[in-house]
């Protein structure tokens, strides 16, 4: 210690012992701090990195050191050494075994339950029943229509009656075995054309909003546009039925849930979910309980895609049976019951028509989506409206019409899954528009990129677009797959195909509050002497990598290393309310609450350096865990000196940022559904080998672009690319939940419900498309559900090109393909498949007249993306309205209807046949 | 997923096998034999017939033995895969079996012996309450079959196991063993139409080896699998073709399908009839739609049966293109 710092020692802050303090904190792994990158500092702050989609609000914060650099998640380590605890792996001592007792038909009354013999076995501690938890719940607080266990019937086998709790698993099944149940069987559905109908014993009773008496849960009607034009100016149209069967999201992990009764008498339930807030509320809601009495614990999950975002009846089991034997109790599903609690993507019946003018423009779409939800509500209710809605967009369409019924049947719950109510619907469009192209003798992408809507438009329901990338995902797959020298050009049984998709970037409404109300996420940041930064959020990681996003976020925002920031994100006790991984919501919201909660302790850090420094606080910049002056930057302070001066008089710092939605959209009945602050697009190609003589196909190779604003952590995002072809190309070939002819679920295991394995997995080419939104946390937007939407209608188109059949069912199993194939033969009077033509193309002058339009829109995309005084564009300026103004303040036969007509009710199409039903309120009941 | 328990006996020779399946049967205790246990603990999981008691066959060295000519009951299927003394076409067959973590505990004994199977029936115990039960599994119930109604005489499951049809062609030769001796029959001789006796084996009766014979190298011939997933997947539908030829001519044509009834089906009638009067491509063509119409698969499997027929052609078609010398 020099002369200088002992005379400095005085005071009574340093009396004792007469030393200095070691100063605590720690600076992550490296001991020096490194030089700006400038390659990874936008030009708009004078660095390096280019930025031909224009300047971010969030330039200002770039540090570059974490932000698209690709990253391994922060949680990899624990899942690759198996330390990672996922829902079956919490033991907690003096545990419980918990088992359900399910029900064996589709649909009865539930007469009387016979404990009596299960309750006398040794080992049985505790039992409990739809009595022991009357309330309702369910997902959408619009249609809770689910209980714990049944009160009065049960609805699909499966369904839940009663659990057990016992000392151990084999006692448990013996006191399942044991209970007597007795049921009166009702006339089950099966057939979600029977769901329209009126029933004897409608599944459930909406009371004064039951529709007819029919098992209609929700029905939609959407009008935009003059809809008697669309048939009018159209030269060709395109017309398909289209069957989607139901698929399932087949995580890896099963359900698994303990719920502890702590003795205290809090409830603690760790539970691999997907949305813990909801979990919440319906526990609260079915135990009768404060939420501030509910610690709900998110344990790591084994794949979520939608299949662990509702509240499930077997949580409120397991609360309910360590309520009532005081002790933990453990539920983890078979695979079986992983089907039986489903959720998945739900089986429906398309009706896509098309219709294009002499122009090449899309002049109408018309669509009807009668969609078979199984025997409860779920997510149903915006489904029902996604199915229309989200085929909107990218395109610039003429009219749109749109009619949606979801119907209760006796089968397992359809909910969300990865890409939520767009998939099938996306697959009938892209379908279609290839159809159409050939008919109008065109390229497809040609037709493609002459009918996009450009950035910043509104689309004709509209939705709000801000960014938008589609145009270089187009031009990115064809140069790179070699379109034009493979389209149309292959030998018979080698074809290549493109298929675009369209996804919400979180949901626009929160599906509890009103946006203006609350957040709809919100991160806390505390930093204590040692200069780790703790963030809490309750967004849920379930491997898409949120903690990760969230960790970049703040590490960027603050010039720190990854391994100084710290997720905490697991439990309701800690975490701020967030609304949970889904709707593709995490990154543009999550991240922007930690970014918002990461400038404020910024804002600290920035000022104590200026009291240090003396330098004004605009002339600072923050590198790697140094502030120094920009314009010299020898004069600076290390993070922890900056940290600890701001912390003199306060201690940790903390802080708080919170992500809402800008209001948008317009104002019609449903007219939120689909509204998001920002949507992703991609465009992929995939080039598949079909053997014409056994209808198999191979999918040999995938180029797949997807526009995600700016991939901040650009490994994740190929990830998230490759998985979803994965798991797209599975509905699309091969997997389905198949019902028998006796109506019960034949493929509940792994073996018969067929996922690609690695033999049938293509090469994927993973393109990343950064068109750099304007509201995105540092521009970035979703690429967890929207990549999955384009590899269903490439793989169909590619089938098309390869052998000229269009199936109109998924998955296109060997089997189905060569139905389809041997109808082609029979059509063309061809005796071996082996002899059929393949398609070819010989364009029309419409070629040449879109090409031209496609070149005139890339200037005006460029032009509306980085100019910042630009003019409204309303959908319909292709179509020589003002795009100024909403078109149907311009034209008065441009009308938006949400109720049928009588007219359209003397025929209406299968699900538009929904609305023949009065709802009972409206008949005077 | 629990298991019933049940008592596992692990017997180090035949003879001790042998002995120990005696004092069950006196007993008259129920016992299943266990190789490599990947068919029947998945069955046991589901609570598919199971028994109180397993003698394992794992710790018997004898039955490991793998020559050119011999192959032993307990030989793991990658083994024969991997082995050089394997016909190419037996390879081929084996190494499409499952998936190679499968192979590598399943047997070849095992696979012959194959339990069928059949989507009414491996399903878990609460799955098949809902139908209440079927004739193959009835739980004392009498239940009918699942697949064609209103019959409880005849299982209708299908047999999905690959090895059988090639060996079948090659004229193999199973050897078996009981308390009451020795006995060996041809494979083609072994299986019995019933998917729930499936084949001869008596109570008690233990598939030792197989041997083929001597001349087995002097056949060519292929063997085709359809399935959805090349891995993983059981046949849908299999075909071996097996011939010998005389310099040019073709001698002896044997063909043996898979996956289409409850047992595998040996065609040598429809082949040896097409060789005397040989065309080539003509005779391919007339061979492939005869086999379609001799197998009559049902609706029990993943694929639809007219479609797996309609394959079958294809199938055999193909398998008979090394015929051809293109």
């Amino acid at each position: 210690m020099s002369e200088k710092e002992k005379k400095e020692m005085v005071g009574y802050r340093q009396q004792p012992g007469k030393i200095s303090f070691s100063r605590p904190g720690s600076g992550g792994k490296g001991p020096f701090s490194e030089p700006r990158d400038e390659e990874m500092i936008p030009e708009s702050q004078g660095g390096k990195k280019e930025q031909p989609w224009g300047d971010h609000r969030h330039d200002k914060l770039i540090t570059g050191r974490i932000v698209g650099k690709p990253t391994s998640l922060v949680d990899s380590k624990w899942k690759v050494t198996g330390r990672a605890k996922y829902g079956d792996d919490i033991r907690l001592p003096n545990e419980l075994i918990g088992k359900i007792v399910r029900s064996p038909h589709h649909y009865a009354r539930v007469l009387s339950i016979d404990l009596s013999k299960a309750l006398e076995l040794p080992g049985v501690v505790s039992i409990a029943t739809g009595d022991d938890a009357s309330n309702k719940f369910g997902v959408l607080p619009v249609t809770k229509d689910e209980h714990a266990m049944a009160v009065e019937r049960v609805r699909h086998i499966g369904d839940l009656v009663a659990c057990v709790a016992a000392e151990d698993e084999a006692t448990a099944l013996e006191a399942v075995r044991l209970i007597n149940v007795e049921y009166e069987i009702l006339e089950s559905i099966h057939d979600m054309k029977d769901g329209l109908k009126d029933s004897k014993d409608p599944i459930h009773d909406r009371g004064e909003y039951h529709i007819g008496e029919a098992n209609v849960q929700k029905r939609v009607f959407q009008e935009f546009g003059n809809i008697e034009s669309m048939q009018e100016n159209a030269v060709v149209s395109h017309k398909n039925n289209w069957f989607f069967n139901g698929v399932n999201h087949a995580a890896t992990e099963p359900h698994a849930v303990v719920a502890d009764w702590d003795p205290s008498g809090r409830l603690t339930l760790y539970t691999p979910q997907q949305v813990p807030h909801y979990v919440h509320r319906a526990l609260a809601d079915v135990l009768e309980i404060p939420m501030h009495q509910i610690n709900v614990h998110r344990t790591f999950v084994g794949g979520g895609f939608g299949g662990k975002s509702d509240p499930f009846p077997h949580e409120m089991c397991a609360s309910i049976l360590a309520r009532k034997s005081g002790r933990p109790v453990r539920i983890t599903f078979d695979r079986e019951e992983v089907y039986w609690i489903n959720r998945g993507r739900h089986p429906s019946h398309i009706e896509m028509n098309l219709h294009a003018d002499k122009q090449g423009r899309l002049c109408g779409i018309e669509t009807d989506a009668l969609i078979d939800g199984g025997a409860f509500a779920s997510f149903g209710h915006v489904t029902t409206y996604y199915n229309g809605v989200l085929h909107t967009a990218p395109y610039e369409i003429g009219a749109f019409h749109y009619t949606g019924a979801r119907v209760w049947t006796n089968k397992p719950a359809s909910g969300a899954m990865r890409g939520h109510g767009a998939v099938n619907s996306r697959c009938a469009v892209e379908v279609g528009i290839d159809d159409i192209s050939e008919k109008l003798q065109v390229d497809p992408i040609s037709f493609r990129l002459a009918n996009l809507l450009p950035p910043n438009s509104a689309t004709i329901t509209g939705f709000r677009v801000t960014s938008i990338g589609m145009r270089e995902c187009l031009e990115r797959v064809m140069e790179e797959s070699g379109w034009k020298e493979k389209f149309r050009k292959m030998p018979l049984g080698h074809g290549i195909g493109i298929g675009c998709g369209f996804f919400i970037s979180g949901s626009g409404l929160p599906i509890h509050w009103d946006p203006n109300k609350f957040p709809h996420a919100t991160v806390h940041l505390k930093i204590d002497m040692d200069g780790g930064v703790t963030v809490h959020t309750g967004a849920a990681d379930i491997g898409q990598g949120s903690d990760t996003v969230v960790a970049q976020s703040v590490a960027e925002v603050l010039g720190l290393p990854l391994d100084m920031i710290r997720i905490k994100s697991r439990e309701t006790d800690t975490s701020p309310v967030d609304l949970g991984s889904y709707s593709s919501r995490v990154t543009f919201m999550n991240a922007n609450a930690a970014i918002s909660a990461a400038m404020k302790i910024r804002e600290d850090l920035l000022n104590a350096t200026s009291e240090i420094t003396d330098a004004p606080v605009e002339k600072l910049v923050i590198g790697d865990r140094r502030i120094f002056r920009k314009d010299d930057p020898a004069v600076g302070v290390s993070y922890l000196e900056a940290l600890h001066k701001a912390q003199e008089e306060r201690g940790a710092l903390v802080a708080s940022g919170a992500y809402r939605t800008p209001p948008m959209g317009r104002a019609h009945k449903g007219a939120a559904a689909g509204l998001a602050p920002a949507y992703s697009f991609s465009a992929y190609v995939a080039e598949v080998k079909v053997d014409v003589e056994t209808g198999q196909t191979k999918v040999e190779k995938v180029w797949a672009a997807h526009d995600c604003g700016k991939a901040l952590n650009p490994l994740a995002v190929k990830g998230q690319i490759i998985g979803s072809c994965h798991m797209g190309m599975g509905q699309v070939l091969s997997e389905e939940m198949r019902y028998g002819r006796t109506g019960n679920l034949m493929n509940t295991d792994l073996l018969d419900y067929k996922i690609p394995s690695i033999h049938e997995m293509p090469e994927v080419t993973p393109i990343i498309v950064e068109s750099n939104d304007p509201e995105g946390p540092f521009g970035a937007k979703e690429a967890g559900e929207g990549p999955l939407l384009p590899i269903l209608p490439a793989v169909c188109n590619a089938v098309y090109d390869a052998i000229g059949v269009r199936s109109n069912e998924l998955p296109i199993t060997p089997d189905r393909l060569y139905k389809d194939i041997e109808k082609k033969c029979r059509e063309l009077k061809i005796e071996e498949p082996i002899d059929l033509p393949s398609p070819r193309l010989e364009t029309s002058k419409l070629q040449k007249t879109l090409e031209k339009r496609a070149e005139q829109h890339s200037v005006r995309d460029k032009e509306r993306r980085l100019k910042s005084d630009i003019k409204p564009y309303h959908n319909g300026a292709l179509f020589g309205m003002d795009p100024t103004i909403p078109p149907d303040e311009v034209d008065e036969s441009w009308k938006v209807t949400v109720i049928p007509s009588k007219k359209y009710l003397e025929t209406p199409r299968l699900a538009g046949s929904a609305w023949l039903h009065t709802e009972r309120r409206k008949r005077g009941e | 997923m629990k298991m019933p328990p049940f008592n596992l006996h692990i017997p180090t020779s035949i003879d001790e096998a042998i002995e120990i399946a005696k004092d069950l049967d006196s007993n008259g205790d129920e016992f299943d034999w266990v190789a490599g246990g990947t068919d029947l603990l998945p069955n046991y999981k589901w609570h598919l017939n199971s028994k109180k008691n397993v003698i394992s066959l794992a710790k018997i060295s004898q039955l490991t033995e793998l020559s050119e000519t011999h192959i032993g009951a307990m030989v793991r299927l990658q083994d024969l895969a991997d082995s050089e003394l394997t016909h190419p076409v037996l390879v081929k067959s084996a190494n499409s079996i499952a998936s190679i973590m499968i192979r590598r505990s399943g047997t070849v004994g095992g696979n012959i012996c194959l339990d069928t199977r059949c989507y009414w029936y491996n399903q878990t115990e609460d799955w098949r309450e809902s139908i209440d039960w079927c004739h193959k599994c009835d739980c004392g119930t009498g239940a009918d079959c699942r697949v064609i109604p209103n019959q409880n005489t005849l299982c209708v499951a299908t047999y999905q196991a690959d090895l059988a049809p090639v060996l079948m062609c090659m004229g193999a030769r199973v050897h078996l063993i009981s308390i009451s001796g020795k006995r060996e029959m041809l494979l083609n001789d072994f299986f019995e139409l019933d998917g729930m006796k499936k084949n001869k084996l008596l109570p008690g009766e233990l598939l030792t080896h197989i041997t083929l014979p001597e001349e087995t190298l002097q056949w060519n011939g292929d063997y085709q699998k359809l399935r959805q997933r090349e891995s993983w997947d059981f046949p849908e539908a299999g075909v071996a073709v097996l011939w010998k030829k005389d310099g040019e001519n073709l001698k002896q044509l044997r063909v043996a399908t898979t996956g289409l009834e409850s047992i595998p089906g040996y065609h040598e009638d429809i082949s040896s009839e097409l060789v005397k009067d040989w065309n080539g491509r003509e005779s391919i063509k007339l061979l492939s739609e005869q086999i379609r119409k001799a197998v009559k698969p049902v609706q029990n499997t993943w694929y639809t049966p007219s479609y797996r027929r309609k394959m079958v052609k294809v199938l055999t078609k193909r398998a008979c293109k090394g015929l051809l010398g293109e």
